[in-house]
């Protein structure tokens, strides 16, 4: 390694620090005793117990997976058979159709809340989890088709060539060589729609009803009235643990499949 | 097998049923769940009231003359500007990164490093702000501008980073090893090689952060407080605070005007956009 590069790996760590502090300090606090932030008073399970008696947390967080499921299933095959139409097929318009597909990721998010609400008023949907669903997978599918359609267009056509000469055919070159060499795409396309949906406050505080919370909801009332306090730091790090394990779930699969 | 067969040849033989079989489905869940609302927000902008049905309806543009006060127009500025400052620093902070884990770091780290920067993601994005209220309050900016900036870069850098790596890692390493071998220094073959080959994944990083990042409404109202408006903010407000939806959706379709036009003067200077 020449200096250049170790000050460019010096630089990554610091962008990686900057990117984990702020929750190793949520972690560290969760445990605090006292509610005095900045100063550690006292290692403590107390906001643990306080959270695991919180019901309203546990529907929430039950409701936001299973949107977050659902979404990155549906907008991963609506999205990824987007993306291989508009590079592997031969046909007319594809500059339109790839404005189509763009102008969700263009258009503001909040500006699609509202409109979706208003439609959802319009059309006289009971708004709870099927408007909240609909919105998300609508967003997402924009975002699967951006990230496989970079990885289908970045790779050598000629592999797919090859195995057409070779006589395999078009369903057998689409599985063992389109499929697999694209994998790549649809995983980081699955993590990014997944975390827009589990992450969505936005769209959902606009197409939510009553009786239908996510976390983000419950968590944006809560820090709104009382601040930062132990408990909710207690709750990040559930979640954080929780990611942590699908993270690495994903991390596993990836590196199998290489 | 029969069935192979014959899908093989409904393949070949219909190119064009295939393609609507393929892009259909994405296509006309598009437009049910994302171009009719904006019809029907188009109409609201217009005073429209009613649903399905049941009409009434008084044509008028005084909604778009009640949003182009100067008091709103200052908060498109302030938007715009909040959004560019964020898309710089994080194309700054992201580029050498997404560089070192596509090219510099060793090939069996690879997947590690994109999982470890994805991981913070997966967290809550109100309580990663949230998680940034603590370190703000003990360190005693919570509340200022540079509380929003960096709490904006803080919570847009992986849409910077994925695109740039999804694009550097395609980047072909002979081309480099011949820009060296040809006799340019590392700084003139990053100058001529790389960064032009890696204009898409900029392109592309700028869209996925600058556009969300102008309507941005979590990161200022929870770490600027009243400091800081912005066109996400007054929104909201209109919508769920005050329930004004006619005024609410011609600021939004101002808003969405603003967006469009930013987009196409950018693609005309840096040429076409490909993610």
């Amino acid at each position: 390694m020449s200096i250049r590069d170790k000050l460019m790996a010096f630089y990554s760590a610091l962008v990686y620090a900057f990117l984990y502090l702020p929750i190793v300090v949520v972690i560290i606090f969760s445990f605090n005793e006292s509610k005095t932030l900045g100063r550690f008073t006292g290692f403590s399970l107390k906001w643990y117990g306080v959270l695991i008696e919180d019901k309203a947390i546990w529907v929430a967080f039950y409701n936001s997976l299973n949107v977050a499921v659902l979404t990155t299933a549906v907008s991963i095959f609506l999205g990824t058979l987007a993306a291989y139409g508009m590079v592997r097929l031969d046909i007319g318009g594809k500059g339109t159709i790839d404005s189509l597909l763009y102008i969700p990721i263009i258009i503001p998010e909040i500006a699609e809340a509202l409109s979706l609400l208003l439609f959802y008023k319009f059309t006289g949907y009971n708004l709870g989890w099927l408007t909240v669903l609909l919105g998300h997978i609508a967003f997402d599918i924009s975002f699967v088709y951006v990230v496989v359609r970079a990885r289908l267009a970045g790779f050598d056509r000629s592999l797919e060539e090859a195995s057409l000469t070779l006589g395999a055919n078009e369903v057998q070159t689409f599985l063992k060589v389109t499929l697999p060499l694209s994998m790549p795409g649809i995983i980081a396309a699955g993590l990014i729609a997944f975390t827009l949906s589990f992450d969505d406050f936005i769209k959902t505080a606009f197409t939510t009803g009553p009786g239908f919370q996510t976390l983000p909801l419950i968590i944006w009332s809560q820090s709104a009235r009382g601040g930062v306090g132990p408990e909710l730091n207690a709750l990040t790090t559930v979640i954080m643990a929780t990611s942590m394990a699908l993270a690495y779930a994903y991390a596993k699969l990836t590196i199998e499949r290489h | 097998m029969p069935l192979m067969e014959s899908i093989i040849d409904f393949v070949r033989r219909y190119k064009f049923l295939v393609a609507l079989l393929v892009l259909g489905p994405p296509l006309i869940y598009l437009a049910v769940y994302f171009f009719a609302p904006f019809l029907i927000t188009i109409l609201y902008s217009f005073g429209f009231i009613g649903r399905c049905g049941v009409v009434t309806w008084k044509l008028t543009i005084k909604y778009y003359q009640q949003a182009l006060k100067l008091v709103y127009l200052k908060v498109f500025y302030n938007s715009v500007v909040l959004a560019g400052i964020t898309t710089i620093g994080s194309l700054l902070m992201a580029y050498p990164v997404a560089y070192f884990i596509a090219v510099k770091a060793p090939k069996k780290w690879k997947n590690a490093l994109v999982v470890s920067m994805m991981i913070p993601y997966w967290v809550d994005f109100l309580l990663r702000t949230y998680a940034l209220m603590n370190i703000f309050t003990m360190i005693g900016i919570m509340f200022t501008y540079e509380a929003v900036v960096l709490g904006m870069i803080y919570d847009y850098l992986p849409f910077m980073v994925l695109p740039l790596y999804a694009n550097l890692e395609k980047l072909d390493k002979s081309l480099l090893e011949a820009s060296y071998t040809l006799g340019a220094t590392p700084m003139k073959t990053f100058l001529k090689v790389t960064l032009p080959l890696s204009m898409p994944g900029i392109a592309s990083g700028t869209i996925l952060v600058f556009v969300p990042a102008i309507g941005e409404f979590i990161v200022p109202s929870m770490l600027g407080g009243v400091s800081v408006s912005t066109i996400g903010i007054l929104t909201w407000d209109l919508f769920l605070k005050f329930h004004n939806w006619w005024r609410g959706a011609a600021l939004s379709i101002l808003y969405i005007a603003v967006v469009l036009v930013t987009l196409i003067i950018y693609m005309k200077k840096v040429g076409e956009l490909e993610i």
